[in-house]
């Protein structure tokens, strides 16, 4: 459904020089699959993000989405930010449907879709709230239910739990993954988490800094087996998710070759 | 079995209230100090009336507080330098509100284009950058030679003396609007213009509150100078006048009213900012 062909991105470096952010990056993402990209910081898991978002340009390299290319950031592709982008002088429920406002939807049915997103995260009761009054977990299924009222054909996740603690995190996890169930919906979701990945993805695609490419694939069914009722113990113990998740440490642990040689505080 | 549970579950009731405690800190905390206030302009009140009742200060220099109120009456009733208090006062008012609108017409759009597009940025900033240093004062005699010694001026000079503020908050609001909200509405579907309704005039308005609040104090400012040097009428006219006949007794009704309307004016941005921007410091 959604393509990214030889997706290269040169940012302006030091000394002018161009750096090499996203080497030629190629990816499918299926229908109704979770793929989750992987890795350290500076590894353009958010440079590719922000490019099928289209937030960014690709330098080269193409990325088309139901035969369509990406050209701008559009409704069809949704996005949650770590960073909570609620606006604070709307109500929670407006707030969810601020996209149905830019798409001239009637206040009246835009309010019933926003009510009813509300209630899949489980926050009917706070539609009159201010995001301010609210923890930062209640904030994010906002912007998940926000995100998901325009319907776009993929959910994009910047690390969306990145900034919650380890307790909540778990929770939002399992919530993505009902929601997901419910709604079928296709999801790019990036963190630096090997044990989201492996929670919540269909398919995990590891990627490397300096350039930022992709060094491993896949493709997993563990989110599979929880929404089919197995529990996370059983799930996490199992001897092939314990492997998986120590062989993509390794990866991701010798990819990232500390450079001692660098002169990084030798100006002074 | 030693019952843990028991003893911190014991009933509060039985004993005397607990003691409330709280992190010790060295800032000043959420505490009242209203009654520590009152007194201290109560104390201070009393030490004027004091010092100029015993005449320690001649009463040219230096009226009691009470003469000062009585004075205040008689201004307000009989007016003084050819207007009334009410007329002195409606000219200043006028002055500083028609200024005000013009300023935060002119400003809030001016300042907003600015922060967005590098024409409006290139082309304003020059001007503004020159002007604004300088003191209004240093530019009231280039006014009344071009505007005359008539409203015009004045209106012109506190027009000026408060656009600056406000179109540079403007810009600040504009550049301190994160660009992830920008880039979550724009994977909304909203079009240029929804963006700058929706999203980019709210975000910037708490900053162009602030620059009007900015802009006022300067406003008072300007107008009672202004007032001072060329005017037939207002608050600043009615000191000045007061003060070739060593009237200080109406040199203090000047400034208590100015002090007065001053803190009205504070007042009333404060309340309009708790209405317009409830989300200012939560976020």
């Amino acid at each position: 459904m959604l393509h990214i062909h030889n997706a290269s991105v040169y940012f302006q470096g030091r000394d002018s020089k161009p750096v090499r952010a996203l080497d030629r990056v190629s990816l499918e993402i299926p229908t109704g699959a979770i793929v989750v990209a992987l890795g350290a910081s500076g590894c353009g898991k958010s440079t590719l993000l922000n490019a099928i978002a289209g937030f960014l340009p690709l330098s080269e390299g193409s990325i088309t989405l139901k035969g369509h290319p990406v050209s701008g950031p559009g409704a069809d592709r949704g996005v949650v930010f770590q960073k909570d982008t609620l606006l604070p002088w709307r109500s929670v429920l407006d707030n969810v449907a601020l996209g149905l406002d830019f798409a001239g939807v009637a206040k009246a049915e835009g309010r019933a879709k926003a009510a009813e997103l509300l209630r899949l995260v489980g926050l009917r009761d706070f539609s009159r709230a201010a995001p301010y009054e609210l923890s930062g977990g209640m904030r994010q299924r906002i912007n998940i239910a926000r995100a998901l009222a325009t319907d776009p054909a993929i959910l994009l996740m910047d690390e969306p739990f990145g900034a919650l603690d380890s307790l909540t995190r778990e929770h939002m996890q399992e919530l993505l993954i009902s929601i997901w169930r419910k709604t079928h919906k296709t999801i790019f979701l990036i963190t630096h988490s090997i044990d989201e990945a492996l929670s919540l993805g269909t398919e995990i695609v590891v990627m490397s800094p300096r350039p930022g490419r992709i060094v491993a694939r896949h493709a997993v069914d563990y989110v599979k087996r929880f929404a089919d009722g197995e529990e996370w113990r059983t799930i996490k113990t199992d001897p092939a998710f314990v492997r998986l998740r120590e062989d993509i440490r390794g990866l991701i642990h010798s990819s990232e070759r500390p450079e001692i040689s660098e002169p990084r505080f030798a100006a002074q | 079995m030693t019952d843990v549970a028991s003893e911190s579950a014991a009933p509060l009731a039985s004993e005397s209230p607990p003691k409330i405690v709280e992190m010790r800190a060295v800032a000043l905390g959420g505490g009242k100090t209203a009654v520590i206030s009152v007194v201290t302009i109560a104390v201070l009140l009393g030490l004027w009336e004091l010092v100029a009742g015993l005449r320690l200060v001649p009463p040219l220099f230096l009226p009691t507080p009470s003469e000062v109120a009585t004075q205040f009456v008689a201004v307000y009733q009989d007016g003084y330098a050819n207007a009334t208090l009410s007329e002195h006062l409606g000219a200043s008012l006028f002055r500083i509100s028609t200024a005000a609108f013009i300023a935060l017409a002119l400003a809030i759009p001016i300042g907003l284009a600015m922060g967005l597009n590098r024409w409006a940025k290139g082309i304003f900033d020059p001007p503004i950058e020159f002007y604004w240093p300088l003191p209004p004062l240093a530019y009231l005699p280039l006014m009344i030679i071009w505007l005359g010694i008539g409203e015009t001026s004045k209106i012109t000079l506190l027009s000026l003396a408060m656009f600056a503020p406000i179109c540079l908050s403007a810009q600040a609001g504009v550049r301190g609007v994160p660009l992830e909200r920008v880039n979550a509405a724009l994977s909304l579907g909203a079009t240029r213009w929804q963006l700058f309704r929706h999203i980019i005039l709210p975000s910037a308005l708490p900053e162009i509150l602030t620059g009007l609040r900015i802009a006022l104090g300067v406003g008072w400012g300007t107008l009672v100078a202004a007032e001072l040097i060329a005017s037939t009428r207002g608050i600043g006219y009615m000191i000045m006048s007061a003060s070739n006949f060593l009237a200080t007794d109406v040199v203090f009704v000047g400034i208590v009213v100015i002090a007065a309307w001053a803190f009205v004016f504070s007042y009333a941005l404060r309340w309009l900012e708790t209405v317009l921007v409830p989300w200012r410091g939560k976020e």
